[in-house]
């Protein structure tokens, strides 16, 4: 579904990316873990548009994406999150999700100046669609509030709903628990993995090690870059290469 | 208070002048017309999209030396009338397309920029332009300017206002010209309302809360820009067309930088982000601008005009100063969507 070849990028003197090949299957739940600083960040932003590679290939259903705008990669279905969540601060929860929710055409001068009936009935569809993904996730109660009048957990939330609402087939959640509170952690958790079981490919970068080995069907480590470890948690888990990164060898 | 503030300003005009007060606040009431339409359209790109623009002074230009250059007028040192044969109305409307395509033209390899490398690109354009306008004198009529040009909105001129000017003394072409000014941004303002609460004025103040995640979510943030950056240039070359009827003359040297940050100063006094905030921002400003000559010399009974000049200064600048202290949004800001912190990244 999402292949990655050969995918280079330095910063200065520093290897960010360095790997060779991955290919993530359709409907899995992927895990990337790593020290900090391991690229797991910019390898988000490399495949994802916002970063251009020194080198190699990224194919998004065997089309070739590699360096296309971040927009033309989330209208074909790859969307990403932040690691600092990037709500729309000054605008409101429902606005948040209808602007998501909203296509170009709908959005277009003209439809907006003319007040086009269709655009009404598209805005109501839109609408609806953004009541029932905020009802899932329980933040619906919320619809008219300013979004940065929410806690960390719910923008962590509504940048989550903001991503499905155009039931995208592969989703990027680049540290979906990061400042969050254990019990709003395990909602998360367990939305992530109904989004999974709807057949939505989801590629998660997180530090909580715990939940990783908890949800994911497959883990991939990343260190100084390259791919150090990829399998099932059990795997992973054992791998002395993982321990090693994490722990640091014991020769320095 | 918005309205208790302007309705005082507006009253000091009459306590100040004892002759002829109406003809003083007809005239600053024509410029704050012009003005506060050219705020509306820095507020379309600053307030809505949250664009740090500050060359909207050359998007006037634009919009005057293509009008009047379509029109009968005399440019240059020789000043014989030239004429294209096309009516003010047609020329008007495309000078605000030239306007606007001017804004594209800029935005193109400027809008990537973002916050404050906006600003700079901007506000040298607008110097470019400026010094380009000025040198261009086969064309533009250089620094002799370009006159002779009144006529063709003045014969549009009702009869109404003829008489009523007569009445009261006052000068029937800038009331013809003010009330224009007033007319457009009432009829500006109706659109504009339609646009922000639209699903395109909605893009838009995504697009100024965080690109980002706009782009994340498969919007061309870019285009989006780009369509409001020609949006309010559109706006503000209407504005520099009145201007230039206004003053009867079109010189080169109206629409120096200071302009700009007058507008700026407008609408940051208004109120960023709101739709009726720069007219009552630009009425005050403008009663600051027209009577603190008349204050000063109050409080300064020595001073020569040089120095009331830059008690003038003084005044707008403690003004925005109290107004960024005790209310930082503006007279019709929304608390909630107070704009100043602009983030650069």
């Amino acid at each position: 579904m999402l292949k990655v070849h050969n995918l280079r990028k330095r910063f200065g003197g520093v290897k960010a990316v360095d790997i060779d090949d991955i290919s993530f299957e359709q409907n899995q739940l992927t895990s990337i873990i790593g020290p900090n600083g391991a690229g797991k960040t910019t390898f988000f932003d490399l495949i994802s548009g916002f970063t251009e590679g020194d080198e190699g290939k990224v194919f998004l259903n065997e089309k070739n994406i590699t360096n296309s705008q971040p927009f033309s990669i989330a209208r074909q279905g790859m969307v990403r999150t932040f690691q600092l969540t990037k709500v729309f601060d000054r605008m409101t929860v429902i606005e948040n999700m209808m602007f998501s929710g909203s296509n170009t055409k709908n959005d277009s001068l003209f439809r907006s100046l003319m007040k086009l009936s269709t655009q009404k009935n598209n805005e109501n569809l839109i609408r609806e669609k953004a009541f029932e993904i905020m009802k899932d996730l329980n933040i619906d109660h919320m619809a008219d509030s300013y979004a940065r009048e929410l806690s960390g957990g719910q923008k962590k939330l509504l940048e989550l709903g903001r991503s499905i609402i155009n039931d995208p087939k592969i989703l990027l959640l680049d540290e979906p628990l990061a400042g969050v509170n254990p019990k709003l952690a395990e909602e998360i958790l367990s939305i992530i993995q109904k989004l999974s079981d709807q057949g939505i490919t989801i590629i998660m970068v997180e530090h909580n090690i715990e939940a990783v080995m908890k949800i994911s069907e497959r883990v991939i480590v990343l260190a100084e870059g390259s791919v150090i470890a990829d399998g099932n948690p059990e795997k992973v888990r054992k791998d002395p290469k993982v321990i090693e990164a994490y722990l640091g060898s014991g020769n320095e | 208070m918005t309205i208790f503030l302007t309705a005082g300003s507006i009253y000091l005009v009459f306590i100040l002048n004892e002759e002829g007060p109406l003809r003083i606040l007809f005239n600053l009431l024509t410029f704050a017309g012009i003005y506060g339409l050219a705020a509306i359209g820095l507020n379309v790109h600053f307030g809505l999209t949250g664009l740090l623009n500050f060359g909207h002074a050359s998007f006037m230009g634009v919009g005057a030396y293509v009008t009047l250059l379509l029109i009968p007028h005399a440019a240059g040192r020789e000043g014989e009338i030239t004429d294209t044969g096309l009516t003010f109305f047609p020329a008007l409307v495309i000078g605000i397309i030239a306007a606007a395509l001017f804004g594209l033209l800029l935005g193109l390899p400027a809008i990537r920029l973002r916050g404050d490398y906006l600003a700079i690109v901007t506000i040298a354009a607008a110097e470019i332009f400026r010094l380009l306008v000025r040198d261009l004198e086969s064309v533009t009529g250089g620094v002799y300017g370009i006159i002779n040009f009144s006529e063709s909105l003045q014969i549009y001129k009702p009869e109404f206002l003829i008489n009523f000017s007569e009445r009261f003394e006052l000068n029937s072409s800038q009331m013809w010209v003010g009330l224009l000014s007033w007319i457009s941004i009432f009829i500006v303002l109706i659109l504009l309302r339609r646009l922000i609460n639209s699903p395109w004025g909605r893009a838009l103040r995504a697009v100024r809360e965080d690109e980002d995640a706009v782009r994340a979510l498969g919007k061309n943030a870019i285009w989006l820009k780009l369509q409001s950056f020609m949006l309010g240039a559109g706006i503000a070359g209407l504005a520099g067309v009145f201007l230039a009827f206004n003053y009867g003359s079109l010189q080169t040297t109206t629409f120096v930088p200071l302009l700009t940050f007058y507008i700026w100063a407008i609408m940051i006094l208004g109120g960023v982000g709101s739709l009726t905030g720069p007219i009552f921002g630009s009425i005050i400003f403008w009663v600051i601008i027209s009577e603190t000559d008349r204050l000063a010399q109050l409080i300064f009974e020595n001073a020569n005009g040089q120095q009331l000049a830059g008690v003038r200064f003084i005044l707008v600048g403690l003004l925005i100063m109290l107004l960024m202290i005790f209310r930082p949004s503006g007279l019709l800001g929304k608390k909630e969507e107070l704009l100043l912190d602009v983030k650069s990244s």
